[in-house]
């Protein structure tokens, strides 16, 4: 029997698929005319993490999805978010700078991850006068993922909170290890002036 | 953009395997666009298979979803098994869905990465130079472990777990390690370094790996009970399923076992080898319409150039003759070439002529006493031994049935085998001496 999950979780795959023939597109009239349509597959990228997004948020909001931990190199979710946000931000006079300190594996669900870091980026970069930065460091026996940046900070804390910081304290909390969750802490007045995003992971 | 001069991609071969020809397309322009030359298409599971197996590619992109019931995963899997794939060639799953993390995570066998539509060029290079730079660094490993060199392979990966460079790979090192220790024999020290994993995190493939090290060093109750907590915390690891089935079935359990295969073989009807298991199972559990079905299955449909093999077809006779329907088992025997048959290892060669024995008695019988001497001399497995019990209770020769019986009592898998032996001596009203067979083995036993 289809649930409505599998009706929203079909239409997400092909919605998906679609949005990757747009960007092959994109790519493929790169190739040929020389030009950069960088901002436009940005915005095919940003619509797919959105409906995945959605998705997980209305998965988790069912119980019906766990996470996917696998061995994950800390360095290189640091460098994925780096590659898709940076273009976007310097397309805006906006700089990110990634500062990663862990050079170990670290058990984590990868994509559900760089999937909240890519929002937390985005949503510094709407915000930030000309600075985000990114760094992973280790505290308290687990692993710390920060996004600062130098603009007014959250307007409240906790702010009022969107689809996105809501699914980034279910994640971080739906990570456990050692008896130990995961956490997410907001705050102002961070090392660059502005907002502090940070997870903490066990 | 990444198409350089120098390019590592230019010069490889890339396999685009996807059933929609507009994700085809797709694939190949961004593989064209980070310089990739040679790009082939395969549009289904066969296409796929028969192109890798005839000129392997160096880079394979692989849809998860390929249609017709086949997935990415069966793919890969259906690789491994048949060492179509070197540790040097890249196996990338390609997927629109999120569900196919959840198999990554929990499975032991795992492509060397996925990617998550849609995707840049960039972040598709970014991830094939990580995994080249990983392979780079298991080189010498890949090595040693293809030649089965495994004291050597398992001290490089001790160098390598060791080494700074390592740092960003201990988790595959370790896994590495647990491998080939089981590859090795040493059951006890893999069993060491899966725990080891599971101290830093609670993989479900971890566990796995402790209740197959527990299976082969025979402690069949402690490696249940691991293999159970796998199964309960992911129950679409269907390779713990089937882990699961072969130490029922060694518990003397084959009723659970089959319950556990049916159940998952229905959600995977094009596997195979778990087929083979669940006719295993049936076949212990006297249940002869289920063990036919998956051994006919098996035989009409595993495709693959010599996937099928002749334990095959004495499994499918074995079904057959159990059931009384000797016709068939006898048209099954002779697809076996008497050429085949002289070539067959002691133990084959026994079953063969067991079987032909009462599938066709005029044929059968002059076979079967020509190795006599040799069954009660030789070591046998219990399968065959099981098969030369069955013929020679039925050819009344008492004393290499009551041999072989012993022997299976007697044996390390003795639990596997213990109800299908009194079945059979019950079956030919003798289970008074089955029952003295069984005294006379358990005082043996104490003597020692």
């Amino acid at each position: 029997m289809q649930t409505l999950l599998d009706i929203l979780a079909s239409g997400v795959h092909d919605a998906k698929n679609q949005l990757f023939q747009a960007e092959s597109l994109l790519v493929a009239a790169e190739t040929r005319h020389g030009i950069d349509l960088g901002e436009a597959r940005y915005a095919i990228e940003a619509a797919a993490r959105r409906l995945n997004r959605t998705l997980t948020a209305y998965r988790l909001g069912r119980h019906e999805q766990a996470l996917a931990i696998v061995p994950t190199v800390v360095g290189d979710v640091c460098d994925e978010v780096l590659l898709a946000q940076r273009p976007h931000l310097a397309a805006a006079s906006k700089t990110l700078v990634v500062d990663c300190q862990v050079f170990d594996e670290w058990p984590l669900d990868r994509e559900l991850l760089t999937d909240i870091l890519n929002n937390a980026v985005q949503n510094a970069g709407r915000f930030a006068r000309s600075q985000i930065r990114l760094s992973a460091g280790l505290e308290d026996g687990g692993l710390r993922l920060t996004v600062d940046d130098d603009g007014p900070g959250y307007a409240s804390l906790p702010p009022a909170g969107g689809t996105g910081l809501k699914l980034a304290e279910t994640l971080a909390r739906l990570h456990v290890r050692h008896g130990r969750h995961g956490r997410l802490e907001l705050a102002n007045h961070g090392p660059l002036g502005g907002a502090r995003f940070a997870l903490w992971l066990p | 953009m990444a198409a350089l001069n120098g390019n590592p991609y230019a010069k490889k071969r890339f396999l685009v395997v996807d059933d929609q020809p507009t994700a085809r397309d797709a694939l190949r322009t961004i593989a064209q666009n980070i310089g990739a030359f040679a790009v082939e298409f395969a549009s289904n599971y066969q296409d796929a298979l028969y192109r890798i197996r005839n000129n392997a590619p160096d880079i394979i992109l692989c849809d998860y979803m390929l249609g017709e019931g086949r997935s990415g995963q069966q793919l890969l899997e259906e690789l491994r098994r048949f060492e179509l794939l070197s540790d040097e060639s890249i196996f990338m799953m390609v997927t629109g869905e999120q569900s196919y993390e959840q198999v990554v995570s929990a499975v032991e066998l795992v492509p060397d990465d996925y990617i998550i539509k849609p995707f840049s060029p960039d972040k598709l290079v970014l991830r094939l130079d990580r995994i080249v730079a990983r392979k780079a660094f298991f080189a010498d490993y890949y090595r040693e472990k293809r030649k089965q060199e495994y004291a050597r392979a398992l001290e490089l990966l001790a160098q390598k777990r060791d080494s700074e460079a390592g740092r960003p790979y201990r988790f595959e090192i370790l896994r590495q390690q647990a491998e080939t220790e089981l590859a090795s024999g040493d059951a006890e020290r893999a069993e060491a370094t899966y725990r080891a994993i599971l101290g830093n995190y609670e993989f479900p493939w971890a566990r796995a790996g402790v209740a197959r090290s527990l299976h082969k060093q025979e402690k069949l109750a402690e490696a249940r009970e691991e293999i159970e907590r796998v199964v309960a915390g992911t129950p679409n690891y269907f390779d713990a399923a089937d882990l699961k089935a072969s130490i029922c079935i060694d518990q003397g359990e084959a009723d659970e076992a089959q319950r556990v295969l049916d159940e998952v073989a229905k959600r995977t009807p094009r596997n195979y080898l778990r087929k083979r298991l669940l006719a295993e199972a049936a076949t212990l559990n006297g249940d002869m319409d289920t063990a036919r079905a998956a051994m006919a299955d098996v035989i009409a449909n595993d495709s693959m150039p010599g996937a099928v093999q002749p334990e095959d077809r004495l499994a499918l006779a074995r079904s057959q003759v159990i059931a009384n329907e000797l016709i068939a088992a006898e048209k099954t025997l002779l697809t076996l070439k008497e050429s085949e048959v002289q070539n067959l290892t002691l133990d084959l060669q026994a079953g063969f002529a067991a079987l032909l024995a009462l599938a066709v008695p005029e044929r059968g019988k002059a076979r079967f006493a020509g190795l006599r001497p040799a069954l009660l001399a030789a070591e046998l497995s219990s399968t065959a031994r099981l098969d030369v019990l069955r013929t020679a209770l039925r050819l009344g020769d008492h004393e290499l049935a009551d041999h072989q019986a012993e022997l299976l009592m007697e044996a390390d898998d003795a639990k596997k085998t213990f109800a299908s032996t009194r079945s059979l001596y019950a079956l030919h009203g003798r289970e008074v001496d089955f029952r003295n067979l069984q005294k006379k083995v358990a005082l043996k036993r104490i003597k020692h």
